[in-house]
């Protein structure tokens, strides 16, 4: 019996040795391979997805961050959102807007050290003019081009078809005629040995795992002061930051207030909180109307009276919700137009924004005649009590958390709300359709106004079955068109902006769409590795998905990356010979434990 | 000499193929008529989300009605929904599973790929659960009630009962983040090029934690059926035969009980294997494994029809295959079965 005791002890020693050398193997950090001998290449995290790096077809916002460092527009937008050079130098419009005329300076070369010309521009822009199939990402940008001609080697003619008071430049990524000359545009990759004119260009890409940039040598404001960057795929934020954590990568953003406020203060780490391009808002179905002017959707039709619409907005603590729902990270909403823009932010003369006041909303409704029932509820004209609908995205915690604010705040002025948070595809149909009654909602702003005005114009309703164009708000009116189309011709910045403010202020004061607040973009990198990253705007901007390339592009190492530093290298020889010879004797220990259980006595 | 007369011939000479024949006949016809239902049901069940892709695709950008109108015209989704089904069909008796709306890519050539790493994850951790779970499950069940049976089956109940997203982040939390011992996610260190027996352990070290994770919410269900599988032959008399040849219990254990108890668990291994290509979703997206499981779930978002049929053909397909090979190994290790 002790001897029998004795060999199991034995056995299970020979096992647990085996497994202890195993997992120590596993434990000890994997042999990295040498860096590149120059300087270190950027890691940053890719917490969303890639579906291409065909510049004619990419879509999701991953992919043309990535792409903004590969090609360059005829114009970019500048380090504080301004229209800046890009392959042009010069640019200059024709009085009536309709004719825009750039200049390419003479010497700029693509990657691999061919010439770039405005043959490039105009090849690029006929393809996308010409070819159904290659418009899924850009087409919208030459719907009103009319012709692209290079008159000369640094001349690029764009005629418009409408006069248009934003650069019609920006924005399309012009790529190498004699790359994508001898290619099928509309199925090339475009994930290997690439060739742009940005400061970095794809090297290769492995999909699901991570995407590899090199410096652009010929990069015309001077090559990166880093070798490349390194996308590493990373599909929950949270593994992110312990990434970040342990120095896997170099910057990340996207983060909660939660795991950005854990990052605060981590040594080696610096945290920034940028100015954010999207609102966050609560909408109202102020009565959807379709584009043949027929009534569509089941909006409550008490929500046609702009009284009601604008007692629900003043009692809505737009500050509260930024506290509770981002720490207070962010900037309380004004028009559409986030405070990053700040040529079109904030209200025209004569406008403001709704006060948290719930007293008044109270008086605005008694003085509106909607009288409360016996259970507090107010009655609507036809006497039925007042029940809305507030819809949200099971997807985003967010929309619940401010549900459960906003539910009490509409009970204190008399209103019943139905909290229903569903699929996100199901509040685009909804919404588009005009079957709701309030939903949150939101939206990513560019530089340039312009779109977002555009899905409020009476031209932007939808058909009744929801197909054909998309309006934001379901509401329009005569006035806001006629700012609109002012500010589309103006080619006066100042004056357009005023414009621009104007049309947004119209919109603010329908009350149909309040923002709530302008989120932080939140981010955090390794301040001990790299160093001289630009902000977008520059004074309290964004590093990482930019509208142009200048977060990363002037980042550099913060120091001579030593040899043999940490994790470099790979093992030394001693210690493959060391782990080689482990996993052999932990082997041999388990057969000999083996062998011991059974005798030769055992035989049946 | 017709084919009618000679048919007889042949059972009459082969009378067990024919029992076998029927066998197959049977099940191979219900795996068949489960198969069919898939492929109806890829169809339709998604047909049924909602969300317009046309819309979807082109959201937030500027974009002309005509130009979605294209977009629609262009995936097929302004034809009759009759026309869809045959071309759907067709496609995939060509073996053809379409075209991802988002990834502008073939779906076939999308399973493809992340196909190696999803198998990879989930094969290592089924084979470690297996073999824990039934090994743990075999000495639990012989010694009912003793200390190790009852903290054994305690901890893998435990193990079983945590969702799986926790125990990752925690793991996550604790062994990457904390000590750095392990990476944070992926299958290789990005930015390294790696080869032969670096890149082995590279993807070994990245292994571990998704690994180890799996294992720990899986394998309570390997210990639970082999233990009560163990149960059940304890008082078989073929035991106390073993006994009376004088063989030591271990050996009694091991040579006699054990192989009759594995017979129930072959049917679990089966099903496991069936779903080891689709059955990762949450490991690989707290482990940021470049598996599967993110296709189907990214495919939900446009909705992308094409992707969410095709993985879900693929994966249900596999599950059907493999229940039905299990039902033939089934009959193979257990005579009863024949027989009957």
């Amino acid at each position: 019996m002790v001897s029998s005791m004795v060999r199991r002890v034995r056995g299970a020693m020979g096992v647990l040795v085996a497994a202890v050398l195993a997992f120590g193997m596993l434990v000890a950090p994997a042999p990295a391979s040498a860096e590149p001998a120059a300087a270190p290449r950027i890691k940053v995290a890719l917490t969303s997805d890639i579906d291409t790096f065909n510049p004619f077809l990419a879509i999701l916002a991953s992919s043309t961050d990535i792409l903004r460092f590969q090609y360059e527009p005829l114009v970019v937008w500048g380090p504080d959102n301004e229209v800046a050079p890009g392959l042009a130098e010069s640019w200059e419009s024709s009085e009536d807007a309709r004719t825009w005329t750039f200049t390419i300076p003479e010497g700029r070369l693509w990657s691999d050290g061919q010439p770039l010309t405005s043959d490039d521009v105009a090849w690029t822009f006929q393809q996308v003019i010409d070819d159904d199939a290659l418009q899924q990402a850009n087409g919208g940008l030459v719907e009103n081009v009319e012709s692209v001609t290079a008159p000369d080697p640094q001349t690029v003619q764009i005629q418009l078809t409408a006069p248009q008071a934003s650069n019609p430049g920006a924005e399309l990524p012009i790529v190498p005629r004699h790359v994508w000359e001898g290619v099928d545009a509309a199925t090339y990759a475009n994930d290997t040995d690439t060739v742009g004119s940005g400061p970095f260009v794809i090297e290769s890409a492995t999909t699901g795992q991570s995407v590899e940039m090199a410096a652009n040598p010929h990069f015309w404001r001077g090559a990166p002061k880093v070798s490349g960057l390194t996308w590493v795929v990373y599909r929950n934020s949270d593994a992110a930051v312990q990434g970040l954590r342990a120095g896997e990568i170099d910057i990340l953003n996207g983060l909660t207030p939660a795991q950005f406020q854990s990052l605060e203060g981590q040594p080696g780490i610096t945290t920034n909180s940028g100015a954010g391009r999207r609102y966050q808002s609560i909408a109202i179905n102020p009565g959807a109307i379709d584009a043949e002017g027929n009534p569509m959707g089941d909006g409550n039709p008490a929500l046609r009276d702009p009284v009601l619409r604008e007692a629900i907005f003043t009692a809505i603590d737009r500050q509260a919700l930024l506290d509770t729902v981002r720490q207070g990270l962010g900037v309380p909403g004004q028009t559409e137009v986030p405070s990053v823009y700040a040529d079109y932010f904030g209200f025209a003369p004569g406008y403001q924004a709704w006060p948290f006041d719930p007293a008044a909303a109270n008086q605005m409704l008694d003085e509106a005649g909607y009288e409360r029932g016996p259970d507090g509820i107010r009655l609507d004209q036809d006497g039925e009590p007042l029940r809305l609908r507030l819809m949200g995205r099971n997807t985003d915690a967010s929309h619940q958390q401010m549900a459960d604010f906003v539910g009490p705040w509409l009970a204190d002025i008399g209103i019943a709300t139905d909290v229903m948070m569903v699929q996100p595809n199901q509040v685009n149909d909804d919404s588009t359709l005009g079957n709701y009654d309030l939903y949150f909602t939101g939206w990513g702003i560019g530089p340039d106004p312009d779109f977002q005005l555009s899905i409020n114009t009476c031209a932007s309703r939808p058909n009744a079955d929801g197909s054909g164009a998309t309006s934001e708000n379901n509401w329009c009116s005569p006035e806001f068109d006629e700012l609109y189309a002012a500010q589309h011709a103006e080619l006066d910045p100042g004056r357009r902006a005023e414009l621009v403010k104007e049309a947004f202020s119209v919109l603010y004061e329908a009350a149909v769409n309040m923002p709530i607040y302008y989120a932080d973009t939140l981010e955090a990198y390794r301040s001990d590795r790299f160093t001289g990253f630009v902000t977008q705007p520059t004074e309290g901007g964004v590093i990482l998905s930019q509208n142009a390339y200048w977060g990363l592009y002037g980042a550099e190492p913060v120091v001579a990356e030593q040899a043999g530093g940490e994790g470099d290298g790979g093992l030394p020889a001693a210690a493959w010979v060391a782990i080689v010879v482990a996993v052999v004797a932990g082997a041999v220990g388990v057969l000999i434990a083996i062998r011991r259980r059974g005798g030769a006595d055992d035989r049946e | 000499m017709t084919l009618a007369e000679s048919t007889p011939a042949l059972e009459e000479e082969q009378p067990r193929g024919s029992t076998l024949g029927r066998y197959l006949a049977w099940k191979g016809g219900g795996a068949a008529i489960s198969l069919v239902m898939v492929v109806v049901l890829g169809f339709f069940a998604f047909r049924v989300l909602p969300g317009d892709p046309a819309i979807n695709l082109t959201r937030g950008r500027r974009v002309s009605a005509a130009e979605v109108e294209r977009l629609r015209e262009e995936l097929g989704l302004n034809d009759p929904l009759p026309l869809q089904f045959v071309s759907y069909l067709g496609d995939l008796l060509r073996g053809d599973l379409g075209v991802s709306y988002v990834y502008n890519r073939s779906v076939g050539a999308l399973i493809l790929e992340g196909l190696g790493p999803t198998v990879l994850l989930t094969g290592s951790a089924a084979l470690i659960s297996i073999v824990l779970g039934l090994w743990l499950g075999q000495k639990a069940g012989w010694a009912r009630g003793s200390v190790f049976d009852k903290s054994q089956t305690g901890l893998a109940l435990v193990f079983w009962s945590v969702p799986t997203f926790w125990l990752g982040l925690i793991l996550l939390l604790v062994f990457s983040g904390g000590f750095g011992w392990f990476p944070s996610g992926g299958m290789v260190t990005a930015g390294t090029d790696l080869r032969g027996l670096a890149l082995v352990l590279d993807v070994a070290h990245h292994l571990v934690l998704p690994v180890l994770t799996m294992v720990a919410v899986v394998y309570a269900q390997y210990l639970m059926v082999m233990r009560a599988s163990v149960l059940e032959e304890m008082t078989s008399d073929y035991l106390t035969t073993a006994r009376a040849k004088g063989l030591r219990e271990d050996l009694v254990r091991t040579r006699h009980a054990v192989p009759n108890a594995l017979l129930p668990t072959v049917t679990l291994i089966f099903l496991t294997i069936g779903g080891l290509v689709g059955g990762a979703v949450t490991v690989e997206t707290v482990f940021s494994w470049p598996g599967l499981g993110y296709l189907t779930f990214q495919g939900l978002s446009a909705p992308d029809l094409p992707l969410l049929q095709g993985t879900f053909v693929v994966f249900s397909s596999i599950v059907i295959v493999m229940n039905f090979v299990a039902e033939l190994v089934y009959r193979v290790l257990d005579p009863r079965l024949r027989s009957s």
